[in-house]
């Protein structure tokens, strides 16, 4: 039984590190959209937030499931999940950054500019490592959520935790046990990435608090 | 009354030009039409109400602040607030000009050595060895010497400032523009600020100095400006304004903090 439950491990990480890849990835433009100065990029990255968060995630797994081909073929039940859960990713982790990149005092931005520091140098070197560090907790927050919610892609068939777990009740008829397993089974990896990462950002706090 | 210092100091060079600056927030009028030249080697304090438009003129002199129109000249690079003007012209411009904070400002993910090293590293080209030479030398200067190693946020507020003066300094500015660098300090750490800008000033740094320290601007400064509702409404000799002011706001505006 243990077995069957831990052959899902390898897609339900596989799931999670890739969409949490392709969010933050998609979360760099959306993030320099909302933070824009123009109307346009800034109503585009909006616009294009509250629609991802605006449709549950099964919704959006079912979309790109059914509804994208490339080429002849679609796309694959796992291809369909880290795209939808990667996008919506996307929108919620630009939020957090955005968040994060407003935290940090307008005194830092007025110090690198006049010191003669160009935009890209002041991004990369003052503003950039202090936001991050703010979003530390939230980032991982956020991934161990994804964790949990990369179960969404059972539904479309892709063989993780949930649904491997899910056809051995069947067979089996010991569904209470098998899913116990299962829940044993995030928690032994979501407790230990937040533990880590409380104590990543209490490092930090301790050497630069503000 | 304006006496101009190009009148006081004949034959000395202009180091910074402003001419016919103007700025508003919406319909707020911060700055109107200011005038201002300050000489090589001189100190200019600006002194004033708060809201006078002190601290605006400083920021749009290194175009923290971009102003609606006038010119500004620093060392030769001007910058004219109506036509348009390169990201390299804006650099250069900077470059000029150290500016030293109220609120010290410094980089606090940084450590104090890191703090004064990167700027010239990103900004001047310098290699990590020449440029922490530099630093180390600085900091020294400033009684620091030992702290290279520290985040800033294990400082005084004291401390701080000479970091930043030392940041700024590192970068061989040919003007510093002084921000209220000691309204945020108890008064007995302040004395260390104003220490070491006594000492540069003597040294012959062309510095601009926006500050309540009435002491200061006595002694230190060569040429005294002052402000109210966006305008210089005096300028002259420091002492002869603190003792015979003629503007009537000049004179409220004295007695008001002499008094305290």
């Amino acid at each position: 039984m243990l077995q069957a439950v831990l052959s899902g491990i390898p897609l339900t990480l596989g799931v999670t590190f890739v969409a949490l890849v392709i969010g933050t990835a998609v979360s760099m433009p959306l993030l320099a959209g909302t933070l824009s100065k123009h109307r346009i990029p800034w109503l585009i990255s909006r616009g294009v937030i509250d629609l991802l968060r605006g449709v549950p995630i099964v919704v959006w797994l079912f979309i790109f499931y059914y509804g994208v081909t490339i080429g002849p073929t679609k796309l694959s039940p796992f291809g369909a999940a880290v795209l939808g859960l990667g996008l919506v990713s996307g929108a919620y982790l630009a939020e957090i950054f955005r968040g994060a990149v407003s935290s940090v005092a307008a005194g830092q931005y007025e110090a690198g500019r006049a010191l003669g520091f160009t935009n890209v140098d002041l991004w990369r070197a003052v503003i950039a490592p202090q936001a991050w560090r703010v979003a530390i907790p939230g980032y991982t927050t956020y991934g161990i959520g994804l964790l949990k919610d990369s179960s969404i892609a059972s539904t479309i068939g892709v063989a993780e935790m949930v649904f491997a777990s899910g056809n051995y009740a069947r067979t089996s008829g010991e569904g209470i046990t098998v899913f116990m397993v299962a829940a044993a089974v995030y928690i032994l990896v979501s407790v230990p990435v937040g533990l880590l990462s409380r104590m990543a950002d209490e490092r930090l706090s301790r050497t630069v608090a503000q | 009354m304006i006496e101009l210092p190009e009148e006081r100091f004949p034959g000395r060079d202009a180091k910074v030009t402003v001419r016919h600056l103007a700025k508003s927030f919406g319909d707020n009028v911060v700055l109107e039409d200011i005038d201002m030249t300050v000489l090589e080697g001189t100190v200019t304090a600006m002194i004033g109400p708060s809201g006078a438009g002190k601290s605006t003129v400083l920021r749009c002199l290194n175009l923290l602040e971009r102003p609606d129109s006038g010119t500004i000249d620093i060392s030769g690079h001007r910058i004219d607030a109506e036509s348009r003007f390169t990201n390299r012209q804006l650099y250069a411009l900077r470059r000029e000009a150290g500016m030293v904070f109220q609120h010290f400002n410094l980089f606090p993910h940084m450590s104090v050595m890191r703090n004064v090293t990167l700027p010239q590293q990103r900004i001047l080209g310098r290699s990590k060895a020449e440029a922490e030479q530099k630093s180390h030398e600085l900091l020294t200067r400033m009684g620091l010497g030992d702290k290279g190693s520290q985040y800033p946020n294990r400082c005084s507020g004291g401390q701080q400032q000479r970091i930043a003066i030392a940041r700024a300094l590192a970068l061989e500015p040919t003007v510093m523009l002084f921000d209220e660098p000691t309204s945020s300090l108890d008064p007995e750490v302040g004395v260390e600020v104003l220490e070491v800008m006594h000492e540069l000033a003597n040294e012959g740094m062309t510095m601009i100095v926006v500050t309540h320290e009435m002491g200061f601007a006595r002694t230190v400064s060569d040429d005294l400006v002052v402000m109210a509702d966006g305008r210089i409404i005096e300028q002259g000799e420091p002492k002869r304004i603190m003792e015979d002011p003629s503007h009537p706001r000049t004179q409220d505006f004295l007695r008001a903090v002499l008094q305290r």
